[in-house]
């Protein structure tokens, strides 16, 4: 039995996705480079990661989120960037945790736009979320409704 | 800061939203980091050995399948530090962590036990339910905030 | 040269999470083969999983469902696939065993499936991956339907070891002897055989080793071919069943585990190796017979005279199954009844436990020491409605497997 000895131990490391008319994957590189310091940046096809001390991170991600603030979004991983274990050419193919981000950043514009009207939306309105509905029958007073329109 | 549980717990939507509001999002990343960055057996890809399945038997008994207990081992203690909740409710296709559907109606029903607040809507079908969706969240988190204050 | 890596497509749920992945390369990379995981786009996975038509509903299921597709469909290659998901899940099994069936009639990829637990260890799927990558690698090898020249076979079982030398499709000579020490049971049948045949060592152009003790012994003797049973065995039964062409399905009840083969032209399609308890293998007959005072080789005759069907015999676990087996002797039954009882149950288990992850078709051919158990093979005919064959020579299958597969290593000296 091996053991197994960690490399990045006590970093974080973070996805950085950007999905905007304004920024691309580059910007976002270009301006973390610059800012980084410390901390290491992998460019992605969809972002960044970023892995270091966490405090750094954190001040990284702050300053990349108000360049496009609605258009940016972060998350974090459980491996350092570039892991074996979880790489595409070693797997034969994607990480299971890919398709995951593949279906979220097809309905993210979504969110963006959201965002983006929270702004606008007027202070003390009740939001309304979308929900799954449980099938609890027809409303007492919504049936009786219905009867009184039925019957003359 | 609270500690927001998310379902699913690889949501990168759900861990950005608590995260841009101000909370700290718990879910799969912080658990599998964990175990990635702690000396022991060799157990790739995800260092998780046969240990944690038996420690998943707090969560789920023996008979239970050892990839429901393996995943409990990931996501029991986060649920014992978690605060509130945000919960997603079709979650079809999130792997991985979340790819085992016994595993994910076991830990939806402990969150809900465990009587915290807990804030259950879908993925938003088009802008104005993303819209709703968003705003949701900000207010469930803004008002878990104000509680805490 | 050396050989190119077999590439063994993996589709699953929960090997990960149970601490067991490892274990899965680690048996691949064994036979010199390798995991992967056939890459699709998140749009062929709802396709791929929707035309399926299974509605499942955990993800990394439907994942599997999709990337069988793409196998089947030929839109990602592979040498052979192996299918594994979490013991006791329903939803997983229903799964595995439909994915199984598909991609055995759907394409010409070998498909061996596992269900695991947390404590499965590389050494249990090593058989598997062995077979699995022997399929994909030598089909010209499991082509061969003649033996040539003279050669040995040895097969060393868990629970005895046999040897058979062949001679231009002939055998000529036996040995066997229970399991002991494996070298020395090894020796000992080898005598045996060449004896028999009136042959020396010198005069042995290839041999040919399987079974457990497969490595130690094929050292040893300088084998030719090391090879596991699943391969061999179905080889060697189609050989001996002279029905080289066409399906066939193989069951050999061993001392330790069992096996069901569905065989085509002679190579496994699919396969399944049990053994979770000996209650369904041959040493609970074995148990049996010494029990009722009767040497192994009476029980199958007395098995043949009894009625099993009024005593309640149940052999899920060689310790209950013993429980049985005293109650029903101090219930006054007898030992004929008993002994049918014992047979029916041991073939149960093997049916309720393996038969049902492979496709059955005729001939099936029971194989192994306990196919010489008549009151077995008559209990296994009844619970699959066929009428079984088992071929002369049968408890030698390995040896005879191994001693045909090995005349392909015979040099032709000018």
């Amino acid at each position: 039995m091996n053991t197994y000895q960690p490399s990045y131990q006590g970093t974080v490391t973070k996805y950085v996705f950007v999905e905007s008319p304004h920024t691309t994957p580059d910007d976002l590189a270009s301006l973390a480079y610059e800012i980084s310091d410390r901390a290491m940046i992998k460019e992605t096809c969809f972002g960044l990661q970023i892995t270091g001390d966490e405090k750094d991170v954190a001040d990284i991600i702050r300053q990349l989120r108000t360049r496009d603030p609605a258009h940016i979004f972060v998350k974090d991983r459980g491996f350092p960037p570039g892991d074996p274990r979880r790489c595409r050419a070693n797997l034969g193919g994607a990480r299971p945790g890919y398709f995951g981000h593949e279906f979220e950043m097809g309905i993210i514009k979504r969110i963006s736009q959201g965002i983006l009207n929270l702004d606008e939306r007027e202070e003390g309105k009740v939001a309304k979320p979308p929900v799954i509905r449980p099938d609890t029958g027809i409303d007492v007073a919504q049936l009786a409704t219905l009867m009184k329109k039925e019957v003359p | 800061m609270t500690k927001i549980f998310i379902y699913p717990t690889t949501s990168l939507i759900l861990s950005d939203m608590v995260a841009r509001f101000g909370h700290t999002p718990i879910g799969s990343a912080l658990a599998i980091r964990e175990r990635i960055q702690t000396a022991g057996i060799d157990s790739p890809p995800l260092q998780m050995t046969p240990e944690d399945a038996k420690k998943g038997l707090r969560w789920a008994a023996v008979e239970v399948p050892s990839g429901v207990r393996g995943r409990m081992s990931l996501y029991g203690p986060q649920l014992e530090e978690a605060e509130a909740a945000i919960i997603i409710t079709d979650a079809e296709f999130a792997f991985g962590c979340m790819g085992c559907a016994r595993t994910n109606e076991l830990l939806v029903y402990l969150i809900k036990k465990k009587k915290i607040p807990i804030l259950e809507l879908r993925y938003p079908a088009d802008e104005v339910e993303g819209n709703e969706f968003v705003a949701a969240i900000r207010d469930f988190l803004r008002d878990l905030g104000e509680e805490h204050d | 040269m050396t050989e190119q890596k077999v590439r063994i497509a993996q589709l699953s749920c929960g090997p990960e999470y149970s601490g067991v992945q490892k274990e899965i390369n680690d048996a691949a990379a064994a036979v010199d083969a390798e995991i992967f995981f056939p890459d699709l786009t998140l749009r062929d996975i709802k396709r791929n999983f929707h035309d399926y038509g299974i509605d499942v509903r955990s993800a990394d299921l439907k994942l599997a469902i999709a990337r069988a597709v793409a196998l089947v469909e030929g839109d990602v290659e592979a040498d052979a696939v192996f299918i594994a998901t979490c013991f006791r899940c329903a939803e997983a099994a229903i799964v595995r065993n439909e994915l199984r069936h598909y991609i055995h009639e759907n394409s010409p990829l070998p498909v061996v499936s596992y269900s695991f637990t947390e404590r499965t260890t590389s050494g249990t799927l090593l058989t598997r991956m062995e077979a699995l990558t022997t399929i994909a690698r030598r089909r010209a090898l499991l082509a061969r339907e003649r033996q040539t020249g003279i050669t040995m076979g040895i097969d060393s079982g868990s629970a005895t070891t046999k040897a058979v030398i062949m001679q231009d499709n002939e055998i000529i000579g036996t040995g066997w002897v229970p399991t002991t020490e494996v070298l020395q049971s090894a020796q000992e049948v080898r005598d045996h055989a060449l004896q028999e045949a009136g042959l020396l060592m010198k005069d042995i152009e290839a041999i040919g080793a399987t079974g457990y003790g497969r490595f130690l012994v094929g050292e040893e003797f300088g084998a030719d071919l090391i090879q596991e049973e699943l391969t061999v065995n179905s080889k060697g039964a189609v050989f001996l069943a002279d029905c080289q062409k066409g399906p066939s399905t193989v069951i050999d009840i061993g001392g330790m585990d069992n096996k069901a083969i569905s065989v085509q032209d002679g190579i496994p399609g699919t396969f399944t190796m049990g053994g979770i308890c000996a209650g369904a293998s041959g040493r609970f007959l074995e148990m049996t017979a010494k029990r009722l005072g009767v040497d192994i080789t009476e029980l199958g005759p007395l098995a043949m005279r009894g009625m099993g069907s009024d005593v309640p015999m149940n052999s899920y676990c060689i310790v209950f199954g013993t429980q049985s087996l005293v109650n029903a002797l101090a219930q006054g039954h007898s030992k004929e009844n008993v002994a049918a009882a014992a047979c029916h149950s041991v073939a149960e288990q093997v049916y309720e436990q393996q038969l049902q992850e492979v496709d059955i078709k005729d001939p099936v051919i029971m194989v192994g020491g306990t196919s010489l158990i008549a009151g077995l093979v008559r209990a296994m005919g009844d619970l699959l409605q066929t009428d079984i064959v088992v071929p002369r020579y049968s408890q030698y299958i390995g040896s005879v497997g191994s001693a045909l597969l090995s005349s392909g290593f015979i040099r032709k000296e000018q």
